[in-house]
């Protein structure tokens, strides 16, 4: 549909008197405008040579220059190349881990009908809510007793237990969506159940895969409280902590931490552009579906 | 955020149609299907069961356990002390404080985003790649770290920063956004409430485009004006959407920690901005008073868990009764 045809036919019955209908694009371009004036900030400041910060944050960068970029990809603690790798390798397992066991779950307690498979399910979606806060002390302790305190492997596991409530709740409400025949017939067939699983069920679950996906990630790469508790103050650093320490380093060079904001920032608004439409259904799944 | 499980399909899993098929017959077959169906269960169920019980389920049974003693790393023996660090909390100044600090932040941070939100998806309503971009504009700090969030905010609204820049050029005076112990948290729940501007802005709007047209034709054939269509069409049909926005705010507001330990530090003066969960942990990890922190964390558990039990029952009666 052209652009002049969707514009001839309006999407609700016309509520607006026409005298007035340059108000709404006028009343969302300030508001948005107001809005997103952060954002512009650190743009701007990301291309402007670090002095001239401080003293005009809001200014264009009349002199833009990519050396905050270069200095934080350079420098002698390599905290950019550090953060970022464990960053890569945080999110990469712990969003595969989640996946493949909240979809393994969420299809197991979707096609269950047992007393004990209901409990799990009401027990599983209880823990939507629990703060962090709550578990963080003892999970220290937890940690600890499998040697697991200040590693990767801790964390990683440590994501995979608090974000399976929210993967089960996307995996399940969307098997109830799909037939069990298909499934069944296979089974009939003789394939295993495993087979069945992975071969049928799974390729069905897509469009929950990509929420569920699109979710963890975000999450998890942007997650500050948790890597902090968990990687401890020794040299795992994942992008949210590295950008943390260095405010506390380097309190007066405004340069650095902005191109490293930026830096930390650009993969996951990369795929936010690419994917648009998936980022907004995926971050709000569970709740437009309803 | 965690979504919550206000969304009726999560919490069903009895099927009608789903009853068996076969009626279960005697004898070895039925074995045989008892042991498939634990192979099924130790295949698919148990790892993820297995992982939230271990990092979530034994925790939160271990936090009760905990602040019923005065576990300190620094004290060789532990002791078992009953209900003495809940009867110290209910006299502890800063714990009391922390708790208005809490109610402050999730009043602000539940009426803001959820008022501003409706608006904005109201104008945003049309079709057409202008409405869709700056939806896609709005969208982008849900996005974002809370640490870059902050550290942005904390620049913009720092003494010398752009927002009192501006207001200098107006002729206005410096305001201590975030150094003034009587503004910061109000400064603190504004940002929060940025962030989650564009969360609420989306379901609003899915809400309006699932709206039928036809009901809107039917109610101004009756005559209705445009704020009496949006009074007796749209905002009731809303109401999955206030349900959604307002649980998880709540539940963000609750869990709030990365904005404050960036911003504020729980500052400025003593505790202006320290909510529970901040509080929780600074007990726990500074101070390193773990069975009281312990304590501090299992009351809020119960306050999460009430609050949300109490909105969601009185937001979904709504939803019933249009």
């Amino acid at each position: 549909m052209s652009a002049a045809a969707r514009r001839a036919r309006p999407a609700r019955p016309s509520v607006t008197d026409s005298r007035t209908s340059w108000l709404r694009p006028l009343a969302v371009t300030a508001v948005g405008a107001l809005f997103a004036v952060p954002l512009y900030v650190v743009l701007a400041d990301t291309f402007k040579p670090g002095p001239d910060i401080a003293p005009s944050p809001a200014s264009l960068p009349t002199h833009p220059t990519l050396g905050n970029l270069t200095a934080v990809m350079d420098r002698p603690d390599h905290l950019f190349w550090v953060s970022l790798t464990n960053s890569l390798l945080i999110t990469t397992l712990s969003v595969t881990g989640l996946t493949v066991l909240s979809a393994m779950l969420g299809h197991y307690l979707a096609r269950t009908n047992s007393r004990w498979g209901r409990a799990a399910t009401l027990v599983l979606l209880s823990g939507l809510m629990i703060p962090p806060q709550v578990i963080l002390l003892p999970i220290t302790h937890v940690l600890r007793v499998f040697h697991l305190m200040a590693t990767v492997q801790g964390l990683v596991l440590f994501n995979i237990g608090y974000y399976v409530p929210f993967g089960v709740f996307v995996f399940a409400g969307f098997v109830r969506t799909i037939p069990v025949e298909m499934e069944e017939a296979a089974a009939i067939d003789g394939a295993s159940a495993f087979t069945v699983f992975w071969r049928i069920v799974f390729p069905l679950l897509r469009p929950a895969t990509a929420s569920a996906v699109i979710f963890f990630g975000v999450w998890i790469w942007n997650d500050f409280l948790d890597p902090l508790v968990i990687l401890g103050p020794g040299d795992g650093t994942t992008v949210t902590t590295g950008i943390y320490r260095a405010i506390g380093q380097y309190q007066a060079d405004y340069g650095t931490v902005f191109g490293l904001m930026f830096l930390a920032t650009l993969p996951v608004l990369i795929l936010y552009l690419a994917l648009q439409k998936h980022f907004v259904r995926g971050l709000t799944s569970g709740a437009t579906k309803g | 955020m965690a979504t919550s499980p206000t969304v009726d399909g999560g919490v069903r899993t009895a099927r009608p149609e789903q009853a068996p098929r076969v009626r279960p017959a005697a004898g070895p077959g039925r074995s045989r299907r008892a042991h498939a169906a634990l192979a099924r269960f130790g295949l698919f169920g148990a790892p993820g069961l297995l992982v939230y019980g271990c990092f979530v389920l034994a925790p939160v049974a271990l936090s009760f356990w905990y602040s019923l003693t005065d576990d300190n790393p620094f004290r060789p023996h532990t002791r078992f002390v009953g209900l003495d660090n809940y009867r110290t909390l209910l006299t502890d100044q800063e714990f009391l404080t922390s708790l208005r600090v809490t109610t402050v932040l999730t009043a602000i941070l539940v009426i803001v985003p959820n008022a501003a939100g409706l608006g904005i998806a109201l104008l945003l309503n049309r079709k057409g790649w202008f409405y869709r971009a700056w939806r896609g504009v709005f969208f982008v700090p849900v996005v974002l770290s809370s640490v870059v969030v902050s550290i942005v905010w904390t620049r913009l609204l720092a003494d010398d920063g752009v927002v009192n820049q501006a207001l200098g050029r107006a002729g206005i005076g410096a305001v201590g956004w975030l150094s003034d112990p009587s503004l910061a948290l109000y400064s603190l729940a504004g940002i929060m409430a940025w962030q989650m501007l564009g969360f609420c802005v989306v379901v609003y709007l899915a809400g309006l485009q699932s709206v039928p047209e036809e009901l809107y034709e039917a109610a101004a054939i009756d005559g209705a004006n445009a704020a009496g269509r949006f009074r007796h069409v749209t905002w009731p049909l809303l109401a999955p959407a206030l349900t959604i926005n307002t649980v998880v705010l709540l539940i963000s507001a609750f869990k709030a920690y990365d904005h404050i330990q960036v911003i504020t530090a729980g500052g400025p003066g003593s505790g202006t901005t320290a909510t529970v969960a901040f509080l929780t942990l600074q007990t726990g990890f500074i101070a390193n008073h773990q069975g009281y922190a312990c304590a501090m964390a299992v009351l809020m558990l119960l306050i999460v868990a009430t609050a949300s039990a109490v909105v969601m029952r009185l937001l979904q009666r709504r939803e019933v009764d249009l």
